[in-house]
């Protein structure tokens, strides 16, 4: 989709629009379906230019959301899912490779054994550590690409680069592309939301969920898994429903007085609108994170009766029930703020892996068995890593931490059309750097768009003299042999 | 494959086509007579049309809907939906419904055509008659051929483009209805008001002028007294007046200030992982509110941020200025020093390029421009003008820092580096003395020792000195050793100002390359500093920098041409800004982009005037305002007839002044101002309101980098609020405020449920609400009518009716009644509701 098709406007007029302002899309009916209009004595020729409004993408995508595990601080591939069995032998001898990381680059270090035994699972044989138990009884229903490299070995920019497809800032996150290309297709809450690990939000924190050159309206919106889910949802201290009711009602009065002689702005009846679905999502928001109504089976598949797994489960069942609510894109943070509080295992990659690993499995395979019984997996793409992976070698002269690694690392992606039980690309025998089968992150980003059915390669946005695409100008096409 | 030969086989494609579709051809329509007459109406008038708007979907390599326009007899043949055209038959022709945009006409799922927009009237009804004629169509030299676009390249054609032409001062011309003109901007715009039957709206009501005014020149609302003064003043010159007052208050340099500093991706942080402060970045922002509060000439204020610190003499604000390079993204930690180096750069020539001259020249940065005819070189030549602008760090030490400078005054600085000089004098002093000592007790060491002093381990000797000297020496050893480590601590000189600027640039910058695919380890074919090929000037002559020169001298040079009256861009990109912020649209309505993706200028004769004037005026801004707000243009109301909405729904022509919504920093200034608790203190570092937890706890360090101000310099104007660039006060960023990674050239007006959000339950709202009821009681004690009256008057400036206090006091008492509220809370929910209304947020 390119912006001449932007609401059916050509770009020229749509940048004019965005930038000073005229209406377009009726949403009437839309508002009307709920009853809203019924009660008012005439209904007002009220228009509502919806940003987000639900799109046709470029064709029927196999996908109708996408949740992305973010493992922020970057795993360990040689730990989780990229079997090396060379390098445990390896363990403690110094041995010359190139590796690029936090630490500059270098070309010989202290090797650390993976510290975890893999074992085969499911028809397909996959090969995966101990550190996912759980997970692994999945991966029949997962595609691993163990080829993924990145531009960068630093967070700050490598976080931007996995959000945004690139390592500048000020370009519109993945999920933002998704919004613009499609909408939301459910106007009671964001069609974009991130769900932050409890410790705080990743380094550059609302960057990576910005709309960068975008309408802010296309940003992410961090939603919590527990109390008021949105920001500013919650009715001021003092302050009843009913009460707000009435403000609005007289509000809109007062409002429509002023919209009489200034019937053409639909800017003026946008803006009434806006307010009447702020109210409806009041209402409609928190059921979201009402879990009432989950059979004590699910909440114990997520993990939510164990206390070490809680978090991360209702975060999980959280994302479940936004995708039966028609939330395009759901991002989950594992990990935040800094140092051993993500995946960053500088020092000790025991400790660090062994904690988030355990937060996180049984949500995760919760979540992918719970969406598959449901039916929900088919259009669900579920996308699991982190900004990069590590390296084989120790990042100091004592421990077993691991520096960045942005040249080889692992990625899956589960459901929306994916093939199931398979597994691409190769890192070499000591997991330093992708060989087989490379794929840049732009790859992996097509791979979405396209299981969204949306054109990576089209899909653009003009800005600053360019026909802006999130997979750059040159392009990039999608994983093909992860796509069933 | 190279440019030249993908042409070479397109080119050889497209005639192999054609000689296809001519053998085809001759077996559908024999070739057909046409008079001389029809033939050259065809030419002339046909022929550049289909040419220019259909073959290059309908012709060449690409063929949409199988419909070929290159031949007569593609056009009978047709395509997927049958011929476009039956000779003599317009009615029964796709082509003519196509570009009618007839949709009885059109089968389903066909656009009108071309796409991009419907052709002229007058190019409709040529295609029309030509249908109507049978299509004549040239013997013999029969095919269009689509020419490949050329860009990227300078030809005679392409510097005929309207921008890089000298500004011409136009004619002004002659309209109908003279009485309603009161200065040529009214001429230019009724002339093509009235070719379209139309007829400017009347003028706008004195209480909307009066909001039109303060919001334009100051961004605040007028009090009620204000707004009164100006309604009860009836003197002819009372408009001219407010605008004259207007102008010298010091809130327009705080609203005009900060439409420039969108234009220069104003922040005060780096960005990225630490998003660190760029220290003193507050006092660019005071320089730019400063230069528009002085009526600063607009080619100095060029010269300044470009080249200040090659400026002569002790010149503080135009060091300052130079603060413009420093304002972008910094990463402390690249993944790669060489392509963050020439991203940096890039930022250089996008802001430069897009901020002062509204040319793309970004785009040719790995390439030629796609669209206008900007070469490559011409970026890199453009990038060498920048290349003595060293990398940004945050080096504090002013002798040898690159991103600051010192500019305190000459007799304060004279001052500390004669103290800093008596310090140096006297730690050599200190050194020698000691040294004398140290020199006694070393030949008293074993051999080896002595030995060892003479090298690098000196230090490591000296450590065991106390054993070879007397008492006496040890002590005072010791006392001279103490007193040269205080001085080594160079206590921070009082008063001492710094700016974040350039600095230390070297005389002698480095060769700039032409990059290859603009890849940062690809040089190609060396360049030297020039200017875009295409308006045709003269390769700069750079003077040799004198001895003891700051830099290179490169940025003065391309600051006096951009800074030139000859530069055809430079004041119509300016004057197009002004016009912008007054009239809701630029004359280009895509300020920072004048190329051929931008939009062409809806007037260009009055672009082309303005432009004249201001550099007639030397420049000089505010005479400006004055010349656009006394057009009776400026003073229409907004309210729309329906003639004007039948033929000109967007208003391209000016026909009625636009609506706009406030600005992010004006919503919350004016929120501000109904509550009272606004506090117009000017200048001085940057403040930091309330941001709620919850949206702190985004950072990766909830709170990291957002100080604590008291509440009354919270309550301070937005355009000294702390641009952070990762965490963003939620009331600006909701209501669109700029984004600071690159040129910001237009807000967006977005209107989402979140925005109502924030504004029925955020904090801020709700906190500024309570203050507002707190002073409707204070100044009307006991009377809810006279509140209710007050509330109106502060949020919307005009008297309000007696049937809406009435209703208004109904609601307040009703909250009390139906929701068991205080008389308090209801007044204050009565107040969030008056900041909530559209007429608040909205200006006529």
């Amino acid at each position: 989709m390119t912006n001449q098709q932007f609401c059916g406007r050509t770009r020229r007029e749509f940048l004019w629009e965005m930038g000073s302002g005229f209406g377009g899309v009726a949403l009437t009916g839309l508002l009307s379906a709920d009853g809203f209009f019924n009660r008012a004595a005439a209904a007002p020729q009220t228009k509502f230019l919806n940003p987000l409004a639900p799109k046709k993408g470029h064709f029927d995508g196999k996908a109708r959301s996408v949740i992305f595990i973010f493992c922020y601080g970057g795993p360990s591939h040689v730990d989780t899912f990229d079997y090396k069995p060379d390098l445990y032998p390896l363990d403690g001898k110094t041995i010359t490779v190139k590796t690029f990381g936090r630490g500059g680059h270098k070309n010989e270090g202290r090797v650390v054994g993976p510290k975890w035994q893999f074992r085969r699972y499911g028809q397909c044989g996959k090969w995966v550590s101990d550190l996912f138990p759980h997970l692994a009884t999945c991966v029949d229903d997962v595609a691993f690409i163990h080829s993924l490299y990145a531009e960068s070995p630093i967070h700050g920019s490598a976080m931007l680069m996995m959000n945004s497809g690139r390592l500048l800032s000020g370009h519109p996150a993945l999920g933002s592309w998704v919004n613009y290309g499609l909408g939301s297709a459910n106007e009671d809450l964001p069609g974009f939301v991130v769900m932050l690990d409890k410790t705080g939000g990743p380094i550059s924190g609302p960057k990576n969920w910005s709309s960068g050159y975008m309408p802010a309206a296309y940003q992410g919106v961090v939603i919590r898994a527990a109390g008021t889910p949105i920001h500013d949802l919650d009715l001021p201290p003092g302050v009843t429903r009913e009460a707000q009711r009435e403000l609005l009602d007289r509000l809109r009065e007062k409002n429509e007085e002023h919209l009489a002689e200034r019937k053409d702005n639909s800017e003026l009846s946008a803006r009434i609108a806006s307010y009447e679905l702020a109210f409806k999502m009041q209402r409609h928001a928190p059921e979201a994170v009402d879990f009432v109504r989950e059979s004590p089976e699910t909440l114990q598949l997520y993990g939510i009766t164990e206390k070490r797994t809680e978090d991360f489960g209702r975060k999980c069942l959280l994302a479940r029930r936004l995708v039966e609510r028609g939330v395009r894109f759901i991002q989950v943070y594992s990990g935040g703020a800094h140092n051993d509080d993500n995946w960053d295992a500088h020092s000790d990659i025991v400790k660090n892996h062994t904690k988030h690993a355990g937060d996180t499995d049984k949500p995760i395979a919760g979540l992918l068995k719970d969406l598959k019984r449901r039916g929900l997996l088919d259009s669900t793409l579920v996308v699991w890593g982190g900004e990069f992976g590590r390296q084989p070698t120790a990042e100091y002269a004592q421990g077993t931490g691991r520096d960045h690694n942005a040249y080889g690392f692992t990625m899956w992606l589960a459901g929306g059309g994916i093939k199931g039980g398979t597994s691409v690309g190769a890192t070499d025998e000591l997991g330093s750097a992708a060989v087989e089968d490379r794929f840049h992150v732009k790859n992996l980003h097509a791979t979405i768009l396209q299981q969204m059915g949306l054109d990576p390669n089209r899909l653009s946005y003009f800005y600053g003299g360019l026909d802006q695409k999130l997979v750059g100008v040159e392009g990039a096409e999608p994983i093909r042999k992860i796509i069933a | 494959m190279t440019r030249s030969l993908r042409t070479a086989t397109a080119v050889a494609g497209l005639a192999l086509l054609g000689l296809l579709v001519r053998a085809d051809d001759k077996k559908l329509a024999p070739e057909q007579k046409f008079s001389p007459e029809e033939v050259a109406f065809f030419e002339k008038e046909v022929r550049p049309l289909l040419q220019a708007n259909c073959v290059k979907c309908h012709g060449g390599a690409k063929v949409r809907g199988a419909l070929r326009l290159t031949t007569r007899d593609g056009v009978l043949k047709g395509g997927d939906n049958g011929p476009a055209a039956v000779p003599g038959k317009p009615a029964e022709s796709l082509l003519v419904g196509a570009v009618k945009y007839d949709p009885n006409v059109l089968p389903p799922r066909v656009e009108g055509m071309p796409p991009k927009g419907k052709l002229p009237d007058k190019d409709i009804e040529t295609l029309t008659k030509w249908v109507q004629m049978g299509l004549p169509w040239t013997p013999g030299k029969s095919e269009i051929v689509q020419e490949e676009p050329k860009s990227g390249v300078v030809t005679e054609e392409s510097k005929n483009y309207w921008c890089y032409k000298p500004v011409k001062r136009p004619d002004v011309p002659a309209v109908n209805n003279k009485d309603w003109v009161r200065n040529p901007i009214d001429a230019f715009l009724l002339a093509k008001v009235e070719a379209k039957a139309l007829t400017p709206v009347v003028p706008a009501g004195r209480v909307a002028l009066a909001r039109r005014a303060y919001y334009d020149l100051t961004g605040l609302p007028p009090t009620p007294e204000q707004v009164d003064a100006f309604v009860n003043d009836p003197s002819a010159g009372a408009w001219e007046k407010l605008i004259d007052k207007l102008l010298d208050s010091p809130q327009y340099g705080e609203k005009w200030g900060r439409h420039w500093l969108d234009v220069v991706r104003f922040a005060e942080t780096n960005g990225y992982e630490r998003d660190g402060p760029k220290p003193f970045a507050w006092r660019f922002r005071d320089y730019v509110i400063k230069s528009f509060n002085d009526d600063k000439p607009y080619d100095q204020f060029v010269r300044e941020q470009l080249a200040g610190d090659e400026m002569p003499g002790y010149n503080p604000d135009a060091v300052i200025a130079t603060g413009f390079y420093r304002l972008g993204l910094w990463d402390d930690e690249p993944a790669d020093g060489q392509q963050a180096r020439f991203d940096e750069l890039d930022d250089f020539v996008t802001t430069t390029g897009q901020g002062f001259l509204a040319m793309t020249t970004n785009c040719a940065r790995c390439h030629d421009h796609k669209r206008d005819p900007i070469p490559q070189a011409d970026y890199y030549r453009l990038l060498a003008f920048f290349s003595d602008v060293q990398r940004f760090d945050l080096n504090p030490d002013t002798r040898s820092a690159i991103a600051l400078t010192d500019i305190s005054p000459p007799e304060a600085r004279a001052v500390y580096e004669g103290d800093l000089k008596k310090r140096e004098a006297r730690k050599a002093d200190l050194t020698s003395t000691m040294k004398k000592i140290e020199d006694e007790a070393i030949k008293k060491m074993p051999a080896e020792d002595q030995r060892a002093a003479e090298g690098p381990d000196r230090p490591q000797v000296l450590r065991k000195i106390r054993r070879f000297l007397s008492a006496e020496q040890a002590g005072e050893y010791a006392k001279l050793k103490q007193e040269l480590e205080l001085l080594k601590k160079v206590p921070e000189p009082p008063n001492r100002t710094l700016a974040l600027s350039v600095n230390h640039c070297p005389l002698n910058p480095p060769d700039t390359f032409v990059m290859v695919r603009g890849s940062p380890r690809n040089p190609g074919a060396k360049v030297e500093p020039g200017f875009p090929t295409v308006l045709g000037f003269p390769p700069p002559t750079i003077p040799k920098p004198e001895r003891g020169a700051k830099s290179s001298g490169r940025r003065t040079a391309l600051a006096n041409w951009i800074a030139s009256k000859d530069n055809p861009l430079t004041a119509r990109v300016f004057v197009n800004r002004l016009w912008q912020h007054h009239f809701g649209r630029g004359i280009v309505p895509t300020p920072n982009d004048f190329g051929k993706l931008g939009e062409a200028p809806t007037h260009p004769e009055l672009l082309d005037y303005l432009a004249d004037e201001f550099m007639k005026g030397e420049w000089r801004v505010k005479r400006m305002h004055k010349l656009i707000m006394t057009s009776a243009a400026y003073q229409m109301s907004v309210m729309a007839d329906e003639k004007g909405l039948k033929l000109d729904p967007a208003n391209m022509l000016f026909w009625r002044f636009n609506m706009r919504r406030l600005t992010a920093e004006e919503v919350r200034d004016s929120i501000l101002a109904a509550s009272g608790r606004l506090n117009l203190k000017a200048g001085g570092p940057s403040v930091f309101p309330k941001i709620p937890r919850e949206v702190l706890q985004g950072q990766s360090m909830p709170g990291n980098g957002w100080g604590n101000s008291p509440p009354d310099e919270a309550a301070r104007r937005s355009v000294y609020v702390h641009v952070k660039r990762s965490l963003l006060v939620p009331i600006l960023s909701q209501h669109d405020q700029a984004d600071t990674d690159s040129s910001c050239p237009v807000r967006y007006t977005t209107t989402v449920p979140t925005q109502a959000l924030g504004m029925l339950n955020g904090e801020f709202s709700n906190e500024q609400a309570g203050a507002f009821a707190e002073r409707l009681r204070k100044e009307l004690p006991d009377d809810l009518a006279a509140q209710v009256r007050r509330a109106i008057r502060l949020t919307t400036g005009r008297q309000p009716a007696d049937n809406e206090v009435h209703k208004d006091v109904t609601f307040i008492k009703d909250m009390q009644t139906k929701h068991s509220l205080t008389e308090e809370a209801a007044l204050k929910q009565y107040c969030l509701l008056a900041l909530n209304t559209n007429e608040f947020i909205y200006l006529d």
